[in-house]
């Protein structure tokens, strides 16, 4: 704790620019994510999963480097990471996606049409909210392992949270890898606690317990 | 962009592949470290998983640890195990963080494959006279396999992708070149080793997802018969 309490001020700044790093791909990862699931047409969605599938299971470390000479951007820097998270992003919450937009009984789509919605209007004032608790399941489970995978990007050179591991074991401080833990840990407690109360006010006809969609 | 043919060359100088340092000791150390870890946390998650999903005790600490577990970076769990157990242990430093995280995937696919079997077919295994040794060695555990399986795919992809920080704790393993690579400014070295990395990673998903895809043949006789 005394380790934290001289170096507050360096772990808030560095808790700071890990929320950017997170943020950012968690965002434009579950919009790709959402709108390929809708936009994919059934038949082709096997292959996309596979696809996809083999993206996640690419090691992180070996992404943040590989990226540059795939793409022409620069070795070092955090551009690499938040497109490398964008990947992972998006191969997680395509299945968790598609698996909630499949969950929204055909009877309701079909009542939808009948009163008649057209499509766009049942896109967004019917699948949609329909979707969003198996859509906030996918991205507690994107935003938490995004947290924790951002931290590697300090391997390659980037400022976050992953500094105190980096840098407390060349200097040999565990008080300062164990602060980073913590913090890292607090983070995605909080994008877990912030999902679900998004969640939660996003579908108010869901009474508490309540598991239907 | 970067010039790929650097990297053809670095793959085509044979002393990269030879030696210590070279690919195929470290793919072999990658895949060893990887097994290890996997079987040393079989060892555990195994029998507890079977544990949980036959007695249905403790569900709520699988579902809070593998929430849990998400949120740890892999990384930090290493690099303060290093320090705390010391750097002569740190091969046992590397094996507990890489079961550590290899134990949350294979409890839950365990349990779940358990509790997802229908408790019709698991009374009728009881009114057959099945003793609850019986039932999980020829009822429960040949249902949960494709999941269990499942189970071991996840495990595999957060070990294997976990393995490429071994050097960053002075251990071998394929991210030795990325490592080294950054350190000395070779990209070519540092592209070659993340290729052979991505590669071995999703063969080894590949081959785990035929194993899951054919062990599911029990389960769907079992859905036939449901139908019926």
């Amino acid at each position: 704790m005394d380790w934290l309490v001289a170096n507050w001020t360096f772990v808030a700044e560095l808790s700071l620019t890990h929320l950017g790093i997170v943020v950012v791909p968690v965002i434009i990862g579950s919009v790709i994510a959402i709108v390929g699931a809708r936009v994919v047409p059934a038949r082709w969605v096997p292959p996309t999963a596979g696809a996809l599938g083999a993206l996640y299971a690419i090691p992180s470390l070996a992404l943040f480097v590989a990226l540059p000479a795939l793409i022409g951007t620069d070795f070092i820097g955090p551009t690499n990471v938040v497109i490398a998270l964008s990947v992972y992003a998006v191969a997680s919450m395509f299945f968790s996606a598609h698996d909630a937009f499949n969950q929204v009984p055909q009877s309701t789509k079909t009542t939808a049409t009948a009163l008649g919605m057209n499509r766009t209007q049942l896109f967004f004032h019917v699948e949609l909210p329909m979707a969003i608790p198996g859509l906030i399941t996918g991205l507690r489970v994107v935003s938490a392992s995004t947290v924790s995978m951002a931290s590697i990007g300090a391997v390659v050179g980037v400022r976050n949270l992953g500094y105190l591991f980096v840098d407390g074991f060349q200097r040999r401080i565990p008080e300062e890898i164990i602060t980073g833990i913590g913090a890292v840990f607090v983070i995605a407690l909080a994008f877990d606690f912030g999902l679900w109360v998004i969640g939660r006010a996003l579908t108010p006809w869901r009474t508490r317990g309540d598991t239907r969609v | 962009m970067f010039d790929f043919s650097e990297v053809w060359m670095w793959f085509a100088d044979s002393t990269n592949w030879d030696g210590r340092y070279g690919l195929w000791y470290l793919l072999v150390e990658h895949l060893a470290l990887t097994f290890g870890a996997i079987l040393l946390a079989a060892a555990v998650a195994l029998p507890l998983g079977t544990f949980i999903g036959h007695t249905g005790k403790g569900e709520f600490a699988v579902i809070g640890l593998s929430s849990v577990s998400r949120a740890i970076p892999t990384m930090g769990l290493l690099f303060a195990l290093v320090l705390v157990l010391g750097v002569e242990q740190r091969d046992l430093s590397l094996i507990v963080a890489l079961a550590s995280i290899a134990i949350p995937p294979l409890l839950a696919g365990t349990y779940s494959g358990i509790t997802a079997i229908p408790w019709s077919i698991r009374d009728s295994a009881t009114a057959q006279g099945m003793t609850g040794a019986q039932r999980i060695r020829h009822v429960e555990l040949p249902l949960a396999t494709p999941s269990i399986v499942g189970g071991f795919r996840i495990a595999f992809i957060h070990v294997v992708s976990t393995v490429v920080l071994a050097p960053l704790v002075g251990l071998g393993g394929l991210g030795f070149g990325i490592v080294q690579g950054l350190a000395v400014r070779n990209y070519a070295q540092v592209l070659a080793s993340s290729l052979v990395i991505i590669v071995t990673t999703v063969i080894g998903d590949q081959i785990l997802g035929w194993l899951q895809q054919h062990s599911t043949a029990r389960l769907n006789a079992h859905d036939i018969m449901e139908k019926k």
